[in-house]
Order: structure tokens, then C-alpha cells, then sequence
């Protein structure tokens, strides 16, 4: 019967299979046996190093160095006492640290355990050619990161740090190993998936002592993906340079598109701190500073009220609401009554009679009072999240905060009050519940720069060959009117000869811009300047923020004009 | 009727024993994973067979004569999902063989073996006697053939490759000429070169090692040494439950999937290996007597199928774990982790059942 061919094959097949499994693991179990015995087989680890960065240009900023660390398989020791003696003269450390980072050793038996991390590549060297006399010794090479810029753009890099025990319980899975570092902050920890390399290792054979008798079988590594940003990092070094020991944040975009060219925080760190064991004292404190705060990226982190840049919302919510005209006037005596309650302009004397461009380009607070007032809390509540506030901007950082637009439902879930018009009033000028990070100041800004776009704002291109996809700008639909009000505006703040921000003028490219002070309840006021050129077709938009830092019409617009010049050099303008 | 309904409850049984084996080396393959209950390989395997069981009491209560009616609209409807998970599947480890569907992740390939098979049965049962004819091969080729290269574009070679065979089977019992079949395989053979065009490079590269793993103890040869070495170490006995040192120590890849059987026969020993294999043909035999037994083509088509495609399945991923076979992705029915391939696996059993309950009403 043709039908029994199937069952008489099947089982053919499950016979000769069954004599597989017999001759595998009853005949040659002595052979597998042996080779699946800890002490005669040994996996040593080979690194799968972290991608690289490179800015804009693809200059390298983010690299890997070769490091030597000093390792001892316990059991291959013949001579513990010549060993010793040995590390301690080459590397003069003291004997007694050696003791006991051998002791360290005996606890792991049959595998190499690094006793001293990166030493002097000569002296590995020395060590590696007298490695023949000691039994037991072995010079291991490995991969470190090594930042190149120190503490520039420490922020946007992140740092690396050792992976604790219970993150290696989770990560194991992903290819974590002990002593393994892993992403902290920055693009470090953002892009961590991609930077990571898979490690690989190879399992040898040893014999009875200890030696390599064969190779079973070898796991190659690979590299982690590098990084291509959108970052400048000579102008990146500029900017750093120009903020100096201020404390503050600097970002520089492209309006067009949302690349970033700078994003500066300071006080910074150096991200190589965390790389080198010998410079703990450093790390606990830098990681331990609660006033200068060298670890918060400020830029994207920092919450701060925007003071007088928040202006333009304030006319665009006005305007579009149609409830003032490029034409429209409120006198300024130099404070605004409300009820009871009398509400300052900066110049206490007043500006008099203003409209919208005069109302920027002087920062008239009462002007704005009045603008605020008219569109109302529920329309400035809108504009201020159409100009990207209120929710992070989505850069692909780590830790980047919402900050806050507030509205009345705002209010009464977060302070459990009702609205009040006095808060419309603080909320038209940018001060009151508003906070903004540096960067959502940026994008606010670049929204008046790009004719009513708003960007998402991205630093890494390409991560390996893979372009990054990048969101279109949005259009957020202000009229050509409200548009050009607020250009002319911003065109005065800097090019008219009383306006606020004329510090930041650059001789050769017609700069934008608009300079803010902003009250805060816990000391010197915070200092802005926000801007973009050229005025016609801006390339550029940046914002200098200072924390503490006094009038925004002095020293940050003195330093965004440092900025434009040297971006006017490098051809950005 | 009553002894075969004991041999049916033994089936059940024999299945249950090998599910059973099936969690427990998934619970020591993914041990050092130490993920919380909830969330650990082995229970959702558990799950995955809850909602395997409640498919077969349905499968077994309704006739399959049932499935004859929806046989084409079944296989139809698996192409289509088929060619979705190309379109919009979820890419893992390079291929795009998932769907996932509120966490869960499922696979149409698994699935269109059996869906082959019950399109394959009804084809010969409404061609009965004239299957010897040359021409009745066309349809049941092209049955094949859209499904095989759709499963092979994902890429899965392994599930591609074991259709094969469960075609040839279901040929056989559906009354095809042997002379014909023979041909159609020399045929296959001869269009080899051509195939192997469209492999990809790391399909290629494992078929090159399976042919000599130590070409390339560097990359594809590493699971096959590292298995042999987990499965040969096992010996006689075994070293127990939870105290294979190879698996423990990560050695082998992926191993509660496709290579859980080095887990198995590290683990358990030749003793342990055999016995599981005595228990899959267990099942395959009875799947081959039920086809015996039953008058309806149909019945038999599908019996047949099932013996095939389950006994293929442990035989070429047992061989590939001892690098009998080369490397392909086939799980081991039953105990591999994977809810697909559990439900896959257990809706044919449900089908044995049925074909073996309801063959006395024709």
C-alpha cells in the first residue's frame, strides 16, 4: 500500500534521528563533556566599542581611546609574591593595594578579573613583554570613551557611568554586561540603543594550566552606530566662550528646519570625569552640586518665565483675535490700574501713545497690559501652546520638561483658584504662572523668523546610514498682517536707534530680535534676548538666556551679537 | 469506538506531557532572565495554551466536514494576512514575520501550514479518483506555491521548506501518481541554483556552515558548536533540571525558541531526548492511524498532513540542534516558546481528534 510510505519514512527519519541524539551525547559525551567543563573552557569578552559623534562638519567630538587594564586569572598564579613585586615597581603603586586587589581576584576562579583599569601604555608594555615570567598575568586592552571638547556642549553629550546591578538583571537580555557603561544623560542616554555596541568574546579551550590549547568558537563584535548632529561645534565653542562663568543656556537654530547648530548650559562638566575610576572625588561633586547645578541642562531643562520675549505671543493673540489693529493705541502713563491694584511699565515716566512696532521695539509693558487684557486668558492660553509652550518641544534629548502655559483649567487644578484678571495682566508680559525652557524660547522665537512655522527641533541627522526623519514645519496659520507687525517690531527692538535690543546689531546683516527681564520671586532678574537674521530670509534664530543675569538688553544682546558675527564668519548668514 | 476513544484521550494526554516539558525548560532557558511572574516566558506560554485549549474544544465539537465548507476561505484569508505582515508587519531580528496586536505578537506563517492543509484535503477529496491524473497537480502546485514564496519573502526559509513536504504527503494520500511526484521533486531539485539566488546572504551563509560549521566558528557556526556542545554534555542522564551550564551561562541564543532542545537534552540526558522523542511518535503514528482508519479522503488528507508536518517539525529541529540539519527557523511543536506555533500545533491535534471522533459516520 503506497500509504504506508509516509509512516515508513517518518519513521526512517525519526530512528536515524534518535541514533544522532546517541551517538551526540552517550558516544562523544566524554568530548562534549569536557568541553562544556568551566575550567576547560574560558570566555574572554571582546568590546563592541560605542559609535562615534560627529557634528555638523564631521568633526569628530565624541571618539574612543584605546585603554589598558591589568587582569589576573587567580588559579594561573604560580607566583603571587614575584607578581606583586613586579606591578609594584613598574606602576609604583603601593603593595598593599595589590594584595588586596588580588584577594579581589580569587573570589571569580577561571576567569581573568581586572585588577587595575587603565595604566600607562608604556608601562602595559613593560608589563606585557614580563607577562612570560608571570604566570597568570594578562594585559587587556578596551575601548574608552573619550569626549574631545571637555566641558563644551557636556550637556548635549551626556555622560556615561557603570551599570548597577539591578539595571544589568534588565538589561542582560540586550547584551549588558558587568562593569558595562550605559548612557546617563544627553545623547548618550537618548540615543543609547544605537551608540551601543554588541560585545563580542571568544571561548577558547585551556588546558591544565591555563593555556589556550584551541578556539571553540568566536562571537565577533560590532560596532555601535555613530552619530551625525546637526550641531556646529566650532560655533557650539564660540558660544561657550561668550557665556563664560555666566550661568545661563544658548540656542542657536535653523529656523527652516530645526536643526541645532548650538545648545550650550552652563555650569557645565566634563563628561570625561565619569570615564577615568581615578577621578571619583570629582564625580560625587559635580553629581552632589544643588547650586550650581553643572549636571541639569538648563537649555532644555531649566524652567524660567520668558519676561518681554513672550511679547509676540501676546500681539499675535491679540491680533488674530482681531481684537486690536496694526493701528490700535493705548497710551502708556507708565502703569496700568486694575481695580485696585496698579501694575508698572518698566519706565516708570511711560511711553505714551503706542501701537504694536512701538510697542515691541520700546517693550512697553502697559501696551501689552491692554493687549493681553483684550484677547483674553482662554486666547493667550491658545497662542502660547500654537507657539510650541506648554509641552515639551520633542528634541531628542532626555529630561526635556513641559514648562507651563497656563489657562483657567490650569489654574484650578494646579493652585485650586479661579482665574483672575490680574494673572491675565503678569501673563501678557510672560511673567506670572508662564514658564519656558530656553529652547521652547527658541522655537517660540523662530516661529516669528519662519513666517508662522513652527519646527521641532532635532540635533542628531544621521544615526549610522540611516537619515533621521524629521517632521515638516507646521504652519500655525497667523495672518500676513499679524506677521508683519510683529517683524517690523522685532526689526526696531534692534535697528532703531532707541530700541531696546540695539546692542545686538551686527554690522553687514539686518538682525531681529527682541530683549526680556523677567521678575523672579528668588533674586536678580533673569536677562533674554531673543533673535534671528537676516531679517529678510533668517538662517539663524538663537536665544541667549541668563539666569540672574540682570537686563536682557545688555549683556545677553551683547552676546547674541557675538554670536551672529561669528555665524556671519562661518557663513550661516 | 470505545478503544479508540481511550487511544484519543491517550493522545491528549501524550500532548499535555509534552506542553508540560515544554514550560519547564522554557523556565530554565529564560531563568536568568528574572523577569516578574507576570511577565516571564513560561507563563505567558501558559496563556498562550489557555487560549490554545479553548480553540480545540470548539475545533473538536463542531464536524470537521465543517472546515471541508470553509477550507479555501480559510487558506484565502491567511494569504491576505500574509501578505499584510510583508506590508505592515512588526520587523524582528530582521524579518518581518509578526503581527502585533495589542502586545501580543502573532505570526501568519505559522498558521498557513495548517490552513495549506485543509485547502491541500479539500482539493484531493472533491478530485477523488481522478487525482492520478497529471493535470489535478496544477491547482494543489499553485496551493503551494503562493504561500511558499510569500513565507519565504518574510524570510522564513524553515517554514517555506516544511510546506514542501506536507504538500508531497497530502498528494500521496489524495491517490497521486508516485512517478508524477518523483518528477516534480528531480524538477525542484534542478531549479535549486535558482533558489538559492534569492536566499539571503545569512540564509546562504547558514546552509554554508551546516555543510562544514567549522567554516565559520567566527559568526553562524557559534549557536551550532555552542548547542552540539550543550546537547553532547547532557550524557546519558542529564544534569538536571535548571543545571545545564551551558544554557545557564548564555552560551546559546535565542534557546527558548528554536534551540529549546539543547536546553532538553543538556538538561534531561539521551534518557530525557529519546523519551520526548518517543512521545512525539506517539503522536505522529496515531495521526498516521487515524488516516488509516478513515474511509473519507478528506479525513485521511488531513490526518496525513498533521502526522507530516508535526513529525517533520521535531525531526528538522532536533537535527538542527545537533547540527544534523542546518540552521532554520522550525520550532519544536509544543515546547518551543511562541503562541503562534503552540496554537498552531494544538488546533491540529484538535483536527486529529475530530477526524479520529467523526470517521465512523461515513
Amino acid at each position: 500500500m503506497k500509504d504506508r510510505i509516509l509512516i515508513i519514512i517518518v519513521s526512517v527519519l525519526f530512528v536515524l534521528l534518535g541514533m544522532g541524539l546517541f551517538y551526540n551525547q552517550v558516544i562523544r559525551f566524554g568530548y562534549y563533556s569536557h568541553l562544556s567543563k568551566n575550567n576547560s573552557i574560558r570566555i574572554l569578552p571582546i568590546d563592541g566599542p560605542r559609535g562615534n559623534i560627529f557634528d555638523r562638519n564631521g568633526t569628530p567630538v565624541v571618539s574612543n581611546r584605546i585603554s589598558f587594564d591589568v587582569a589576573v586569572v587567580y588559579q594561573e598564579l604560580r607566583n603571587r609574591q614575584k607578581l606583586i613585586t613586579a606591578l609594584v615597581e613598574t606602576l609604583k603603586l603601593p603593595g598593599r593595594d595589590m594584595v588586596r586587589a588580588l584577594d579581589k581576584a580569587r573570589a571569580r576562579p577561571y576567569a581573568p578579573i581586572t585588577i587595575l583599569e587603565d595604566i600607562d601604555k608604556n608601562k602595559a608594555i613593560m608589563l606585557e613583554e614580563a607577562g612570560f615570567d608571570l604566570d597568570g598575568l594578562t594585559i587587556e586592552t578596551r575601548s574608552k570613551r573619550n569626549y574631545l571638547y571637555g566641558n563644551i556642549a557636556s550637556h548635549v553629550f551626556g555622560y556615561l557611568s557603570e551599570i548597577s546591578e539591578d539595571e544589568l538583571e534588565d538589561l542582560k537580555d540586550y547584551g549588558y554586561r558587568m562593569r558595562d557603561l550605559i548612557g546617563r544623560s544627553g545623547l548618550e542616554k537618548y540615543y543609547e540603543t544605537d551608540l551601543k555596541g554588541t560585545d563580542g568574546g571568544t571561548q577558547i579551550e585551556v588546558d591544565s594550566r591555563g593555556r589556550e590549547t584551541r578556539i571553540l568558537g568566536v562571537k565577533e563584535p560590532s560596532n555601535g552606530k555613530d552619530l551625525y548632529l546637526t550641531l556646529d561645534i566650532s560655533l557650539q565653542s564660540v558660544c561657550d566662550r561668550l557665556l563664560g562663568e555666566r550661568k545661563g543656556a544658548i540656542c542657536v537654530i535653523d529656523p527652516r528646519n530645526g536643526e541645532i547648530l548650538v545648545l550650550v548650559s552652563h555650569p557645565a562638566f566634563d563628561p570625561n570625569v565619569f570615564v577615568d575610576p581615578e577621578l571619583s572625588d570629582q564625580r560625587v561633586r559635580l553629581l552632589k552640586d544643588r547650586v550650581g547645578r553643572p549636571m541639569s541642562n538648563r537649555a532644555i531643562s531649566g524652567l524660567y518665565p520668558p519676561g518681554s520675549i513672550f511679547k509676540v505671543v501676546t500681539a499675535s493673540a491679540a491680533m488674530e483675535t482681531k481684537k486690536i489693529k496694526a493701528f490700535t493705541r493705548f497710551f502708556c502713563p507708565g502703569s496700568y490700574q486694575l481695580g485696585k491694584t496698579k501694575f508698572d511699565c518698566w519706565k516708570s515716566e511711560g511711553h505714551g501713545s503706542q501701537n504694536v512696532v512701538e510697542g515691541l521695539m520700546n517693550s512697553c509693558d502697559v501696551f501689552f497690559y491692554n493687549a493681553g487684557r483684550s484677547a483674553g486668558v482662554d486666547a493667550m492660553e491658545a497662542y502660547s501652546k500654537l507657539f510650541g509652550l506648554g509641552r515639551s518641544t520633542g528634541i531628542d534629548l532626555p529630561d526635556e520638561v513641559n514648562g507651563i502655559a497656563p489657562g483657567r483649567a490650569w489654574k484650578k487644578s494646579f493652585r485650586n483658584a479661579p482665574w483672575y484678571e490680574g494673572d491675565t495682566v503678569n501673563y501678557s508680559i510672560g511673567q506670572g504662572y508662564l514658564l519656558v525652557t530656553p529652547i521652547q524660547a527658541t522655537i517660540m522665537t523662530s516661529v516669528i523668523a519662519n513666517n508662522g512655522r513652527l519646527v521641532r527641533p532635532y540635533i542628531v541627522k544621521r544615526v549610522g546610514d540611516t537619515a533621521m526623519i524629521h517632521q515638516e514645519p507646521k504652519y500655525i496659520g497667523l495672518k500676513a498682517d499679524t506677521m508683519r507687525a510683529i517683524r517690523e517690531g522685532l526689526y526696531q527692538v534692534v535697528n532703531d536707534e532707541n530700541g531696546t535690543g540695539k546692542r545686538a546689531k551686527v554690522e553687514g546683516v539686518v538682525v531681529a530680535g527682541k530683549t526680556g527681564t523677567a521678575e523672579n520671586p528668588h533674586g536678580r532678574t533673569h536677562a533674554w534676548f531673543a533673535g534671528f537674521a537676516p531679517y529678510d530670509n533668517p538662517r539663524v534664530c538663537l536665544v541667549v538666556f541668563l539666569e540672574h543675569g540682570g537686563k536682557g538688553g545688555l549683556e545677553p544682546a551683547e552676546i547674541a551679537r557675538g554670536i551672529f558675527e561669528e555665524a556671519r564668519k562661518k557663513g550661516y548668514l | 469506538m470505545n478503544r479508540h476513544k481511550d487511544f484519543d484521550k491517550l493522545l491528549i494526554i501524550m500532548a499535555f506531557v509534552i506542553f508540560a516539558i515544554g514550560v519547564a525548560a522554557i523556565y530554565s532557558a529564560t531563568k536568568a532572565k528574572n523577569l516578574p511572574v507576570a511577565d516571564s516566558f513560561f507563563f505567558r506560554q501558559i496563556s498562550w495554551m489557555g487560549i490554545a485549549v479553548t480553540l480545540l474544544a470548539l475545533i473538536v465539537s463542531i464536524s470537521y466536514q465543517r472546515f471541508v465548507d470553509m477550507a479555501y476561505v480559510l487558506y484565502g484569508a491567511n494569504l491576505a494576512l500574509l501578505v499584510l505582515v510583508l506590508v505592515l508587519g512588526h520587523a524582528r531580528m530582521g524579518a518581518q514575520r509578526w503581527f502585533s496586536v495589542g502586545g501580543f505578537a502573532f505570526q501568519p506563517s505559522e498558521f498557513i501550514k495548517l490552513t495549506l492543509i485543509l485547502a491541500l484535503s479539500n482539493y484531493v477529496a472533491a478530485k477523488k479518483g481522478r487525482m492520478s491524473e497529471l493535470r489535478n497537480l496544477l491547482i494543489p502546485t499553485i496551493l503551494l506555491a503562493v504561500p511558499f514564496v510569500l513565507v519565504l519573502l518574510q524570510p522564513d526559509l524553515g517554514t517555506a521548506l516544511l510546506l514542501i513536504p506536507v504538500f508531497f504527503a497530502i498528494m500521496v494520500v489524495g491517490g497521486a501518481q508516485l512517478k508524477y511526484l518523483g518528477a516534480m521533486i528531480l524538477v525542484g531539485l534542478a531549479g535549486l541554483p535558482f533558489f538559492w539566488h534569492f536566499l539571503r546572504d545569512y540564509q546562504r551563509q547558514r546552509l554554508m556552515v551546516f555543510v562544514n560549521p567549522n567554516i565559520d566558528p567566527l559568526g553562524a557556526g557559534y549557536t551550532i558548536i555552542q548547542s552540539k556542545i550543550a546537547v553532547g554534555s547532557g550524557g546519558l542522564f542529564g544534569k538536571g533540571w535548571l543545571n545545564g551550564t551551558q544554557n545557564q551561562l548564555n552560551f546559546i541564543p535565542e534557546r527558548h525558541t528554536d534551540f529549546i532542545f539543547s536546553v532538553i537534552g543538556e538538561e534531561w540526558g539521551f534518557l530525557g531526548a529519546a523519551a520526548l522523542l518517543l512521545m512525539y511518535f506517539f503522536i505522529v503514528k496515531r495521526a498516521f492511524n487515524i488516516a488509516d482508519l478513515t474511509s473519507d479522503i478528506y479525513g485521511k488528507a488531513i490526518a496525513s498532513g498533521v502526522g507530516v508536518m508535526i513529525g517533520l517539525q521535531v525531526v528538522i529541529n532536533i537535527s538542527m540542534t545537533i547540527g544534523l540539519m542546518p540552521v532554520v527557523g522550525i520550532p519544536l511543536p509544543m515546547i518551543s516558546y511562541g503562541g503562534s506555533s503552540l496554537i498552531t500545533t494544538v488546533v491540529a491535534i484538535g483536527l486529529l481528534l475530530n477526524v479520529g471522533l467523526r470517521r465512523s459516520t461515513f
